[in-house]
């Protein structure tokens, strides 16, 4: 019964998010002039592609009952690297596999780490991160050059089309890729495991889930899909920034709350959380566009944040968990 | 037995018993002395005891910052508190720009009273959106963190701003007294029964709702507590760089979680206190004023930093790791 309940919450929570954009988009557009036009529509959904694929790791180690604040830190590693060895005329394809194979490693590392000795993954992270842009400083002396391949900016542009429709090739691709997520999460033995250990580490062990490979697997992934999202960054800016990463430390625990997903672990998916993105970017825009000075966008975006997440995100009471 | 030692005079403690109290802070004061001593062979005017006053004040709002962090970390299941920063700098900008600038208030006893009332308020805001509201903390503080944010740039866009020589010796001569202050709270507190309930709900929340412990209450104190710290955290910070300032505040969150975490407080819970948030915060201080003697780039030491962490972490949970299996 109460796995019916729980099921239950989450779908509510993911239809709840869902909504949101709907009627975020309804009063942008009644607000603001052009909010619904083609050309507005399109650079929302990139810009809401680009958070989402930031959000996907976050969502998976977060289901696990852990965090990772290392995600903006491997973002710009990601974004400089790439731009840096394009620039020595290597092959972007070869450039693509270094640069995952890296962060993967850097992931797993987090993930091995803070799993075998019960470090608490923020503080893990946090410390990776760091290093992690103190290195790629040091290598770049603070100035990465190199810039991103034709193809690349062609893959992310606003203005792009695929065959009649009228986005980028990266929104089908970014569709495929969270298929195969959602799929993986909800029809595979790593899914099945993911939420078992998330939703009780102690018993998990049991089911013979080794918690430390779910760990450094899950945390790899997590720092591969923010070294795609670096990547892709590079190409939507042209050139290579280091700090490119940094907005998107909070935004991508923002968007995995708000898509309904728990901290505590084990109750959520990908699809809150892909809306949880697009809400950010949604009320992002309708408040840039109603006039507001970027302060002042900021201060409304938190009390916004308390606000939406206080209407369907409310934690249980202590005395329901006895 | 808890009772028991806490009923010994302080002096009638056994050494080792006042080590075994804080042996998570150990491996951060054994990091804390080597590098004391590295910066005294660097720079030998650094310990003569005239510079004290400056010394401390330069590592003060750092130190204050994490102690503001601990307490609702205590308290456990995924209690945090991120806008702790932000705060701060909020609160910079408050005192210098609307009260003394505008509202052209300079009695130390109105501007005292106003960062710590603006401290707890928000504290308790927090605390409320986390215990009453019931958000998941790291969002709930998050959500305060950019309206804090979001409220200093718009009250004040630039830099601007100078204060009267009273906050300015909070960095200077005076740097002692902040935290002593807050050391004293600290101990105040650690007399109450309120203390002994955060750290048990920071170790198991349910046993002690079902022993009848107010859960929530206790933990939206601890916000408190930590917005209250923060407010003088920010006291300090203004005396150091003498201005208001509405972009350093921020910078300081993460960095205080760190050093509360290098200090030995878990981060689950439980587990840490006032002397560990301090020992991790002196230790960062060192170390950053040492690695900047050396005049290496900020390169250098956002990479030493960010090793330094994650290599002191482990070993803290490894030596804690070995204490547990000595004791079973």
């Amino acid at each position: 019964l109460t796995g019916v309940f729980q099921l239950g919450l989450t779908a509510k929570r993911t239809l709840g998010a869902i909504a949101l954009v709907v009627g975020l988009h309804i009063v942008g557009s009644f607000l603001i002039e052009g909010y619904s036009s083609a050309f507005s529509i399109r650079s929302m959904l990139v810009l809401a592609t680009f958070a989402a694929v930031a959000s996907v790791g976050q969502t998976l180690v977060v289901l696990l009952g852990g965090i990772d604040l290392s995600i903006p830190f491997v973002i710009g590693f990601a974004n400089v690297v790439a731009a840096q060895l394009t620039g020595y005329h290597m092959n972007f394809a070869i450039v693509c596999l270094i640069v995952a194979a890296l962060a993967c490693g850097i992931g797993a590392f987090n993930g091995a780490l803070s799993s075998s000795l019960s470090i608490h993954p923020l503080i893990v992270t946090l410390g990776v991160g760091t290093t992690v842009q103190g290195a790629v400083l040091l290598w770049t002396e603070g100035l990465p050059s190199g810039s991103a391949p034709p193809a690349l900016t062609e893959f992310v542009s606003i203005g792009g089309s695929v065959g009649p429709l009228p986005v980028p090739w990266l929104i089908p691709a970014f569709f495929i890729l969270a298929t195969v997520v959602v799929v993986v999460l909800a029809r595979t033995p790593f899914g099945r495991r993911l939420y078992a250990l998330g939703s009780n580490p102690t018993a998990a062990p049991f089911a013979l889930i080794g918690a430390r490979s779910m760990w450094t697997i899950t945390y790899a992934l997590s720092a591969l899909f923010a070294a795609i999202a670096g990547i892709l960054l590079l190409g939507f800016t042209g050139s290579a920034y280091g700090d490119v990463g940094q907005p998107y430390l909070f935004q991508t625990v923002a968007a995995v709350v708000i898509g309904g997903t728990t901290l505590v672990g084990g109750r959520g998916g990908l699809i809150g959380t892909i809306a949880g993105a697009a809400v950010l970017i949604e009320i992002n825009t309708l408040l840039i566009g109603l006039g507001l000075a970027p302060s002042a966008v900021e201060a409304t975006l938190g009390m916004v944040i308390i606000l939406l997440v206080s209407l369907y995100g409310r934690e249980p009471h202590v005395r329901t968990s006895i | 037995m808890s009772e028991n030692r806490r009923s010994l005079p302080p002096y009638r403690r056994l050494p080792a018993a006042y080590l075994r109290e804080h042996r998570e802070a150990g491996l951060a004061m054994a990091l804390v002395c080597a590098l004391l001593v590295v910066n005294a062979i660097l720079n030998p005017a650094w310990i003569a005891p005239g510079a004290w006053g400056t010394v401390i004040g330069l590592g003060g709002p750092l130190m204050a910052a994490s102690i503001a962090s601990m307490p609702s970390i205590l308290g456990g299941r995924g209690g945090i508190d991120v806008s702790i920063g932000p705060l701060m700098g909020f609160i910079n900008v408050v005192i210098v720009k609307t009260l003394m600038i505008d509202l052209g208030v300079s009695s130390p006893w109105i501007i005292v009273f106003a960062a710590l009332l603006i401290g707890a308020s928000v504290g308790a805001v927090n605390g409320a959106l986390a215990t009453v509201v019931r958000i998941q903390p790291i969002i709930a503080t998050l959500g305060t963190y950019l309206v804090l944010n979001g409220a200093t740039l718009t009250l004040l866009p630039e830099p601007a701003g100078s204060v009267p020589t009273w906050i300015k010796s909070l960095s200077g001569a005076l740097s002692i007294v902040p935290l002593i202050a807050m050391a004293a709270l600290w101990l105040a507190i650690k007399r109450l029964i309120a203390y002994d309930w955060l750290m048990a709900i920071g170790s198991d929340d349910r046993a002690c709702f079902t022993a009848g412990v107010p859960v929530s209450l206790i933990r939206f104190f601890s916000y408190v507590l930590g917005g209250l710290f923060a407010g003088i955290a920010a006291l300090m910070l203004t005396g150091l760089i003498g201005s208001a300032d509405p972009t350093i505040g921020p910078t300081f969150t993460l960095v205080a979680i760190s050093a509360v975490a290098l200090g030995g407080v878990s981060l689950a819970g439980g587990r840490g206190g006032f002397v560990a948030a301090i020992v991790g915060a002196a230790a960062i201080f060192l170390l950053q004023s040492a690695l900047t003697y050396f005049n290496v780039s900020s390169f250098v030491l956002r990479t030493a930093y960010g090793a330094i962490l994650v290599v002191s972490v482990s070993l803290n949970a490894m030596t804690n790791r070995a204490a547990g299996k000595g004791l079973t």
